[in-house]
């Protein structure tokens, strides 16, 4: 070896990336050459020099950032749409799907239109205060609150300088009231359809799932489960239906679930609440999902429930 | 020298965690799963921004960022590689960014001139050095702005290699899978800013 290659080896011997035999080579010649020596040990010094600027971030700011992220996580960055698209189900799934399930638009139509008239009901409340309104609504906190729309020049005319900005103005109010009263519920009812809102959709379904006697916010987690395109309000909505998964109308919809959804997470929690209520007509139908599903984990819970329920696995 | 990341941050997670399971449980919806996750790695992220960005708040960005794509995307990972290395993948990502826009607007050196001498902007940060030695002090904030200086000299790249091999104590194999490159490439990148820093620090006292 010579001094030139040496120097070259000397930071990846000091950082222990050298093959064994470069480095044998390496020290034998740092035994045999004092330049290269004091090569190497100039690479040692700033090396320790360079780790006394190591810094630790502090606890303190660990936890602020600890909190900002689950802040986040939990109340406004709740999972991205990973929903599929139509035409992205996978070509298994459009067979299985008219033989188990109605057209899962008989969902969206009413709810859409619930969805309207609670927003509608909401209107005629709140822009007349004071009008005598039920007392659960009685609590009305005004604020208004502004974006910038447009900044331009102002118009011909004007001051030299002078802009013009338009605002677009939202007027916020609070309102109070008990999760069983009737006009909060339809409030919620329209907050979980708020599709610019995954936190406030995954808030509102979260709340109203423990109402889900009701036929009005049953058929809101039927179609939350369904076409909610954040998987979070999926399995919140799947949640709350699973004390109905012995309906059939339920069933229908949990097995659509099971073969549409993309999100393995969701497909499992279907699994789950459909096989918690054993039903021998599941069993075709399981068998079709086991030997196409992709996912190993999803797969398993199948073939269990099908072990679990004596019927085999595979289909002959 | 910095231990070997990895391999401190496996050590948390076992035997008590089973990091597949976790995974496989915060792609199924689970947050708490997913706060576990954070865990058992958000330190090494925070010290990694924090040692390459140099500034607290760009540190907290990185982090929150990092995670959030963490959170959005975990859906995507299909265990084709370790989950420390698409951490890393993302993270590293995002800083060199941070350092690419930095390098285009020259702006935020760490260290920075005052009436009363340079001052370090870091040194609000908890330091391994004695506090209370003023000698010492005056010798570190000497050493610090040198240090800066020839870090600030190396590319985007080779701050990250560098960083990743010297600071977080990460192999180069590993350092080449992260970056979405070779073995090689990742020593060759190693050789260039150990030579650089060399070159600036070599009559360092």
């Amino acid at each position: 070896m010579n001094c030139e290659s040496a120097t070259k080896l000397v930071p990846l011997y000091f950082y222990g990336e050298l093959p064994p035999e470069e480095e044998d080579s390496l020290e034998q010649h740092l035994d045999a050459c004092a330049a290269c020596a004091r090569e190497a040990e100039r690479q040692r010094e700033i090396s320790v020099a360079l780790d006394r600027r190591a810094v630790q971030p502090s606890a303190a700011l660990l936890a602020e950032c600890r909190h900002d992220l689950m802040r986040a996580v939990y109340r406004q960055e709740a999972p991205v749409l990973r929903r599929a698209e139509p035409g992205r189900h996978p070509s298994w799934a459009a067979a299985l799907i008219p033989q188990w399930l109605p057209s899962l638009g008989a969902w969206r139509m009413p709810l859409g239109a619930s969805a309207l008239l609670a927003l509608g009901f909401a209107a005629a409340r709140l822009t007349v205060p004071g009008a005598g309104g039920p007392a659960s609504l009685a609590s009305l906190t005004p604020d208004v609150i502004s974006s910038v729309r447009s900044v331009q020049p102002a118009h011909d005319g004007s001051q030299p300088g002078e802009v013009q900005i338009v605002l677009d103005e939202t007027r916020r109010r609070v309102v109070n009231g008990k999760l069983n009263d009737a006009n909060i519920q339809r409030l919620m009812l329209a907050a979980a359809h708020d599709e610019n809102n995954p936190g406030v959709r995954w808030e509102s379904v979260d709340l109203l799932k423990s109402h889900s006697d009701s036929s009005p916010i049953r058929e809101l987690l039927l179609n939350r489960v369904a076409e909610d395109p954040n998987p979070g309000v999926r399995l919140k909505a799947l949640d709350g239906l699973k004390t109905y998964a012995g309906d059939p109308e339920v069933r229908k919809v949990l097995a659509g679930v099971l073969v549409r959804d993309d999100n393995p997470g969701v497909r499992i929690a279907a699994v789950d609440a459909l096989t918690a209520h054993a039903d021998d007509d599941m069993v075709g139908f399981l068998q079709s999902v086991v030997q196409k599903e992709d996912n190993t984990y999803v797969r398993r819970r199948c073939a269990k429930a099908l072990q679990d329920m004596n019927a085999s696995v595979g289909t002959f | 020298m910095a231990q070997d990341a990895a391999g401190a941050v496996g050590a948390r997670l076992t035997p008590r965690l089973d990091e597949a399971g976790l995974i496989r449980a915060v792609q199924r919806g689970d947050q708490d799963a997913f706060e576990q996750l954070v865990r058992a790695y958000d330190q090494s992220v925070l010290r990694l921004a924090v040692n390459l960005l140099r500034s607290q708040e760009d540190a907290r960005d990185v982090f929150q960022e990092a995670f959030l794509r963490v959170y959005r995307s975990i859906d995507s990972f299909r265990f084709d590689c370790s989950f420390h290395t698409w951490l890393y993948r993302i993270v590293t990502n995002i800083c060199l960014d941070y350092l690419r826009k930095r390098k285009v607007r020259k702006e935020e050196p760490a260290v920075v001139d005052t009436p009363e001498g340079p001052l370090d902007r870091m040194n609000d940060f908890e330091e391994e050095a004695a506090h209370a030695d003023p000698e010492r002090n005056m010798w570190n904030r000497q050493l610090g702005q040198r240090i800066e200086g020839a870090l600030g000299g190396l590319t985007p790249r080779e701050r990250m290699v560098f960083e990743l091999r010297h600071y977080q104590g990460l192999r180069l194999r590993n350092i080449g899978e992260i970056l979405g490159t070779s073995e090689e490439a990742a020593k060759n990148c190693l050789f260039r800013a150990t030579q650089k820093m060399r070159a600036v620090l070599g009559d360092l006292q």
